[in-house]
């Protein structure tokens, strides 16, 4: 569509008055593979057009989208949104102009340049790795997916930008059986890249390392439960830094009341060996972007440094409410949705500590090494997350493996309860839920100790609703 | 789109797929138009309309599978998706029981469509909004913030065509409103919710959507834990109703033919307790999941799956039923025409027994009545295994005293089936899953 044109759908948004209009035109093409039983069984292709038109004004949103992206059609969608809000008229500035972003990626393989057969050879590789391991291997699923996004995004703040997003995942699901007992190990694997991702780990080493960990846990004992320390390998991957305090950093919730760590900004919330850290500049990264779904630059925000609460992640909305500029966190899952602040890879710092003085120094533990899914009641802080592999830490040695465990606490309390922080960083990614919107992040942190959380039980938990829940799926 | 420019597109693209080497074929179009309204202290806060629309095609060749969606109804667009379609089918496996529904002369005749969905105004609805918010604000003075309270409703059109001939269409409409508030009393807060969704606009009750939300969040005030003991468990429909969308997928004769469901090799066995008959009902008059047909176009129906305990049979779609000899149950569902038709539940519900639930409660000496659960996420499906945070309301001699929370319900689903010992009277559907008030014998209650 023609700058020309844009800027006159934004005047019709905003003939009736309104703080801000907004266009976004999206093209996404998308293709994935699924496997199971060693055999493809799906191979999807998609093409999804769409355009959604937004105003604000005050405290109210309207929304529009469209699938018919041409010039009547947009002008249409924008009429009917002008008629939704109404308010004072503005200044509106129209002298389109494109910020700068503070990271680029450089995709070498573009997904729609790599042929289908080798996107599934690598899918087939890993579905034979992870059957060769043991016979008691019974099933194994493997899923590719690209996405080539193209967006245009035009503001009546003179914001124009157009921008082309590339995305890579995969993921291995293995099944061991005994007979009795049946156990699942799952790797994944994301970024913004293109086919070059499997350079970072290749196909058979994820499907190896998928098998091993359901066997593994086949062999496990029974997770003891009750209150105990716990140290949180940093190839956990982060979900109990989304859960325990990413969500309720989001801007929306804590101006809403709806967070543990609303109104609490200069305040400690956490021990002070604890820096939060959410930066959508990390080169390749599953939640990295050049520009975020309203088309403000991608940065890095200190949401918590050593101890003191900073700052919390704001789309323009939520920055419009406060007077201050977004934090770059506007996303949504399509242009059939209105953005709201969320996470990009959100992390804890690395601390000074040597991993392995984390579990010489203690005594009587459990030491997780992969998380699971989670979910969080941001309104009191308390979450959940499963343990996908973990051990028991007897006088400073890992000794066996236990399965089944849950670990549960309060975010703004285990904060405040880690007691070393490792040298190290260790990543995970996933498909963040919130609002029924479906984003890509990824999250991470260092070895972490963490003084005490209840293992097993869900003691402490338990009261969250249902409607409104953030979950992270790992994909 | 009028359904003869709907049945005309599909025509169209299933012979240029034919044309361009499919040996079957199959267009779904759907076309929808969504209306949402959210409030927040009597304001609108955001009022989104969106219409989308769209076309997925599967194409079959040496009894290979591909398939390509597009949003983009314009004649290049749809022939790059074929193509597309075509080109992802040189690539998956062969499978002889591929197939597609074949035509049918008749379907179920179902009141889907109510015209004053699109009848009344937009203003209206905002006010039926606003009410919903004021109903539950107005219950009690401990709630403090209304998260989100709204209004819903969307109209759609689908249209398959597929390459034997078959030619289905229909067009319906639904509405709902929601609440979601917090409730406040000495440091502690709630949140709750209450929701309706509907065929019609008039059997929208907002009071009782916003009094449900108030009352969810107040009645959980001041909770504490409680020790922990094996007891009986008292579910009401809404946390019966998550357990079933654990159990329904294992239902699926996909799920079965992968070793991925506990229930496999289990027909005629009996796998829940003689109290329980669970069934699957995709044309059940008046529910927002009912639908003449399935996303392959086979006609939707009733589908005993646990009677009286006893297992009778598992959801199908074409694939699953050829390859088990059976009849599609008329189960392939899509969620959009983004997606394939995969075996899925429809209206899915646990059917009533003959106790009042207030009857059920009286003969409980002591137990948890479950009103919320954390985790059900996490539940695993193949091994049953699960393991839930829990509040509640604590059961006394037949009567509720105090709120608990903190408390871990832990267990297996087989087990669950197989100890429902009472199942009242009072089915209530959670949009389409659907279950009276249930007591499970014997749970292990984690606590202090």
């Amino acid at each position: 569509m023609e700058r020309e044109k844009l800027k006159e759908i934004l005047e019709i948004a905003l003939a009736q008055g309104g703080d801000l209009a907004e266009i976004y035109i999206e093209e996404r093409e998308s293709t994935s593979i699924s496997c199971e039983s060693s055999k493809v069984e799906r191979i999807n292709s998609g093409i999804d057009l769409g355009a959604g038109i937004r105003v604000i004004s005050g405290e109210s949103t309207a929304y529009a989208f469209t699938n018919i992206v041409t010039e009547e059609s947009l002008k249409e969608v924008a009429n009917l949104v002008s008629k939704a809000v109404q308010g004072a008229k503005k200044d509106i500035n129209l002298d389109f102009t494109t910020p700068k972003p503070l990271i680029d990626f450089d995709i070498e393989l573009r997904p729609d340049k790599v042929k289908i057969e080798d996107k599934v050879a690598k899918v087939k590789e890993c579905d034979q790795a992870a059957r060769s391991v043991d016979e008691k291997i019974k099933q194994v699923s493997v899923g590719y997916g690209d996405v080539r996004q193209k967006v245009t995004i035009a503001n009546s703040e003179g914001v124009f930008v157009e921008d082309e997003r590339i995305r890579t995942r995969f993921v291995c699901n293995a099944i061991a059986s005994d007979g009795n007992n049946i156990q699942t190990g799952y790797t994944s694997l994301g970024g913004t890249r293109g086919f070059e991702l499997f350079k970072e780990r290749e196909p058979s080493q994820l499907g190896l390392e998928a098998a091993k960990r359901a066997l593994l846990m086949l062999e496990a004992q029974p997770s003891p439960s009750g209150k105990m320390p716990v140290v949180l390998a940093s190839e956990a991957g982060g979900t109990m830094v989304h859960e325990a305090c990413g969500h309720g950093l989001e801007a929306d919730l804590a101006q809403k009341g709806l967070s543990v760590y609303a109104g609490k900004k200069g305040q400690k919330v956490a021990s002070e060996l604890v820096t939060v850290i959410d930066d959508a500049t990390i080169p390749y990264k599953y939640g990295s972007f050049r520009y975020d779904d309203e088309g403000t630059i991608g940065q890095k925000t200190v949401l918590i440094k050593n101890g003191i609460l900073e700052e919390y992640m704001y789309d323009k909305l939520t920055a419009l409410k406060e007077g201050k500029k977004s934090t770059g966190n506007g996303r949504r899952e399509s242009y059939q949705e209105r953005p709201i602040p969320r996470m990009t890879n959100t992390y804890i710092a690395k601390g000074k500590d040597n991993p392995e003085e984390i579990i010489k120094s203690t005594k009587k533990g459990l030491l997780v090494k992969k998380m699971g899914g989670g979910q969080v009641n941001t309104t009191n802080g308390d979450y959940v997350f499963d343990v996908a592999e973990g051990y028991l830490i007897e006088d400073g040695e890992v000794t066996s493996a236990v399965k089944g465990a849950t670990l549960t606490g309060n975010g703004p309390q285990t904060l405040q309860m880690v007691e070393m922080v490792g040298n190290d960083l260790g990543y995970a990614i996933g498909i963040c839920g919130k609002e029924g919107q479906g984003v890509p992040v990824s999250d991470a942190q260092p070895t972490l100790k963490i003084k005490e959380l209840i293992v097993g039980g869900t003691g402490g938990v338990g009261d969250k609703k249902i409607v409104r829940d953030f979950k992270i799926k790992r994909i | 789109m009028a359904d003869k420019d709907f049945r005309r597109l599909g025509l169209e693209v299933v012979a240029k797929a034919q044309k361009l080497g499919a040996e079957m074929a199959e267009a779904f179009l759907l076309n929808s138009r969504q209306l949402s309204i959210q409030v927040a202290n009597q304001k609108v806060e955001t009022m989104k309309l969106a219409e989308d629309r769209g076309l997925g095609i599967r194409v079959f060749r040496n009894n290979r599978l591909g398939f390509a969606f597009t949003s983009d109804l314009d004649a290049l667009a749809i022939e790059k998706a074929i193509n597309q379609a075509l080109a992802n089918c040189r690539y998956t496996e062969e499978d002889e029981f591929l197939t597609i529904a074949e035509k049918y002369s008749a379907y179920p005749e179902l009141d889907l469509y109510d015209p004053q969905i699109s009848d009344i105004s937009v203003d209206e609805k905002i006010r039926l909004a606003k009410e919903i918010e004021l109903k539950a604000k107005n219950y009690d003075s401990r709630i403090k913030i209304t998260e989100r309270a709204g209004y819903d409703d969307s109209q759609y059109e689908i249209c398959i065509v597929n390459s034997q001939g078959l030619e289905a269409y229909y067009h319906g409409a639904y509405c709902g409103g929601y609440s979601l508030v917090v409730g406040e009393q000495d440091g502690d807060s709630q949140t709750g919710f209450g929701m309706q969704y509907e065929v019609k606009y008039k059997d929208l009750n907002p009071e009782k959507i916003g009094q449900e939300a108030a009352k969810r969040a107040v009645r959980l005030l001041g909770a504490k834990t409680v020790k922990s003991q094996k007891a009986p468990i008292v579910l009401e429909p809404y946390i019966a109703t998550s357990f079933l969308s654990i159990i329904s997928p294992t239902l699926s004769a996909e799920a079965v033919h992968k070793g991925k469901s506990f229930l496999a090799n289990k027909i005629n066995e009996k796998v829940a307790s003689t109290l329980v008959t669970i069934i699957d009902d995709g044309r059940m008059p008046g529910r927002v999941s009912s639908a003449p047909f399935d996303g392959e176009g086979v006609p939707t129906g009733e589908t005993v799956l646990i009677k009286d305990g006893v297992l009778q049979g598992y959801l199908h779609n074409t694939y699953t039923a050829k390859k088990d000899g059976v009849k599609s149950t008329g189960n392939g569902v899509r969620g959009s025409y983004r997606s394939t038709p995969e075996v899925g539940s429809t209206n899915f519900y646990l059917a009533n027994g003959d106790i009042s639930p207030e009857d059920l409660i009286k003969e409980v000496d002591r137990g948890l009545y479950v009103t919320d659960v954390m985790g059900m996420h996490t539940a695993n499906p193949i091994s049953g295994d699960f393991s839930l945070g829990a509040s509640g309301i604590w059961i006394e001699n037949g009567e509720f005293t105090y709120p608990v929370r903190g408390v871990a319900i832990a267990g297996n689903l087989k087990e669950f089936l197989l100890n429902i010992d009472r199942v009242a009277n009072d089915l209530t559907f959670f949009v389409s899953k659907g279950s009276p008030t249930l007591r499970i014998n014997n749970i292990s209650i984690s606590g202090s």
